[in-house]
């Protein structure tokens, strides 16, 4: 045994070099394809634009016109709330429907969980649309009610307004809040929750001081999952939003679009960066807390 | 195990009905609206018919975008598998630190938001001068499913006992028959599972596609344009059909993920 660890580690010198080329393109692509874009986008967004043309100076007027012009900062402050809307809508939601199924048995949990997920899969797209084609003045809901004569004309404050946008992103991002819920529930050892109630607690009270803390860290992480993929959504707003529904990701979008700033835009992105960055690395301290106590 | 009273149970089912009815509600609708019409403010129900289906087969606009979609998929998944396996093998080989910022940077497209990762890679391609096309694309969504791969690969190879390749190596197979007979077989699920769910993402896949994209379109983008300009029949038909297989899909998948798991 010895003999073959000492020729397996005489092989292992021999192969430095070797070593020292996987090493390498293991790099290569991440660094190439990931890493690479995003300090070019970050150096972009020091750049301006004169009369067109992208001028390769490092300046910081992009970020200082972020900062005065009237409409940027309220839309942003705007987007980011209604991000936190869409967070704790499909957390509300969310965590029951976890509940319900973690207390499912065996092979039934299963096919329900399956049952939530599938949503998932379905196409973005799709959804959105079929959302539309709900909400519309000449939607779906809109005609039941007509036909059963609750309303006499045809409601239009359902959609192309902001309250849409975060009704069609929390129907969109639902599943995501769950999963992690779910997952941590699952987490929770029988035996605490057998010894909670072998110890006299009602379920309310086991659920209050026993589940909701353990299952608080899911919680927190599914929570910022849809308030991260909210933020940068473009499509969502645009489709569903109208004209009172601007967003901070339609802004960026057509900075790349029609307005044709690439460097405003990408220092308007990074801003948003820095808001993601601060939800994730916020999430992560959390649940290191909660696993230090 | 979560025990519930009668009451609890009634609130939580009535609540977990209700998102059901919201989150199948519209894709229901659509595939209604695909067999019937709606004439007159009222659905005719005499009128069911696959005219939708039919007209759809002759959309060339369409049939293209499928095709990119399924060609745009395939390349990444493929690409995807083969750099998961690869980076997955090496962060369990590896001792170095810096692993840990490699596998930061894996995760990094799938953690921002998809726009910022679009948008990165939409600045690269022009300060690299590559010109935007579905090759443009396939980068795009290889970077983004990546993630998805490398995780579910890194995961299995981790459970795997290293006593297992030891033996194997003991035996005095080659580092290649190792890799052939002992640690391929028991990846297959993993790699079916990845190739599952990252095709799926990438079908699906429309934020960072419409960032890099060039001319030609891939099916989310050919619906988003279609639906601009109103709604037809035959965009619930082609949602239908993409329902269908989107489903069967994701049921495939979770066969695998659940042979997977039972391991």
């Amino acid at each position: 045994m010895t003999a073959v660890r000492v020729a397996a580690r005489g092989e292992d010198e021999r192969h430095v070099g070797y070593r020292l080329v996987i090493t390498l393109l293991a790099y290569a692509l991440p660094v190439v394809f990931i890493l690479l874009p995003l300090i070019l986008f970050l150096i972009q967004s020091f750049y301006y634009v004169d009369h067109g043309d992208i001028v390769r100076e490092l300046t910081l007027r992009n970020y200082e016109r972020f900062f005065t012009g009237r409409a940027f900062l309220p839309v942003f402050i705007k987007t980011c709330w209604l991000c936190l809307g869409v967070a704790a809508i499909t957390v509300l939601f969310g965590y029951p429907v976890a509940y319900l199924l973690a207390s499912l048995e065996g092979r039934r949990k299963y096919v329900m969980m399956v049952i939530f997920v599938i949503p998932l899969m379905m196409s973005y797209i799709i959804k959105i649309y079929a959302i539309r084609a709900i909400l519309g003045g000449n939607g779906f809901l809109n005609r039941i009610l007509l036909f059963f004569g609750i309303i006499d004309q045809p409601l239009t404050f359902l959609i192309f307004n902001l309250q849409a946008v975060l009704l069609t992103l929390s129907v969109i991002l639902l599943p995501f809040a769950m999963l992690p819920i779910f997952i941590a529930l699952e987490r929770i050892p029988r035996s605490l929750i057998d010894a909670s109630f072998d110890l006299g607690a009602s379920s309310f009270q086991t659920f209050r001081d026993v589940i909701w803390p353990l299952s608080l860290q899911g919680t927190i992480v599914g929570a910022t999952f849809t308030f991260v993929l909210a933020l940068g959504d473009f499509i969502t707003p645009q489709m569903v939003g109208g004209t009172s529904g601007f967003t901070f990701g339609r802004i960026i979008y057509s900075q790349f679009g029609f307005a044709f700033n690439w460097p405003f835009g990408a220092a308007l992105s990074v801003i948003l960066l820095a808001v993601v960055l601060v939800a994730i690395v916020g999430t992560g301290l959390l649940a290191r807390t909660r696993h230090q106590l | 195990m979560i025990r519930l009273s009668t009451t609890a149970l009634a609130i939580l089912g009535l609540i977990a009905g209700f998102v059901l009815l919201v989150l199948y509600g519209p894709l229901l609708v659509a595939i209604f609206f695909s067999f019937f019409k709606f004439e007159n403010n009222a659905v005719q129900w005499d009128s069911f018919s696959f005219d939708a289906y039919r007209s759809l087969i002759h959309d060339e606009g369409i049939i293209d975008a499928v095709l990119n979609t399924l060609l745009v998929g395939g390349v990444a998944v493929c690409l995807a598998l083969v750099l998961g396996t690869a980076l997955a093998f090496y962060y369990n080989s590896s001792r170095s630190r810096l692993r840990e910022v490699l596998q930061l940077l894996i995760f990094l497209p799938f953690l921002m938001p998809p726009i910022i990762t679009g948008l990165s890679l939409l600045v690269f391609f022009r300060e690299t001068d590559i010109p935007r096309s579905l090759v443009t694309v396939v980068i795009g969504h290889t970077v983004f499913v990546l993630a998805l791969a490398y995780r579910i690969i890194l995961a299995r190879l981790q459970t795997l006992r290293s006593s297992l390749v030891e033996a194997s190596l003991d035996l005095g197979a080659s580092r290649w028959q190792t890799f052939r007979y002992v640690l391929a077989p028991s990846l297959m699920s993993a790699l079916g599972a990845s190739a599952i769910l990252a095709f799926a993402l990438s079908f699906d896949e429309t934020l960072i596609t419409l960032l890099v994209t060039g001319t030609k379109s891939t099916l989310p983008m050919r619906l988003w344009a279609m639906m601009r300009m109103g709604f037809t029949p035959d965009i619930n038909a082609l949602v239908t059909i993409i329902l269908a297989g989107s489903t069967g899909l994701s049921l495939l998948a979770i066969r695998f993920v659940g042979v997977t798991s039972r391991r």
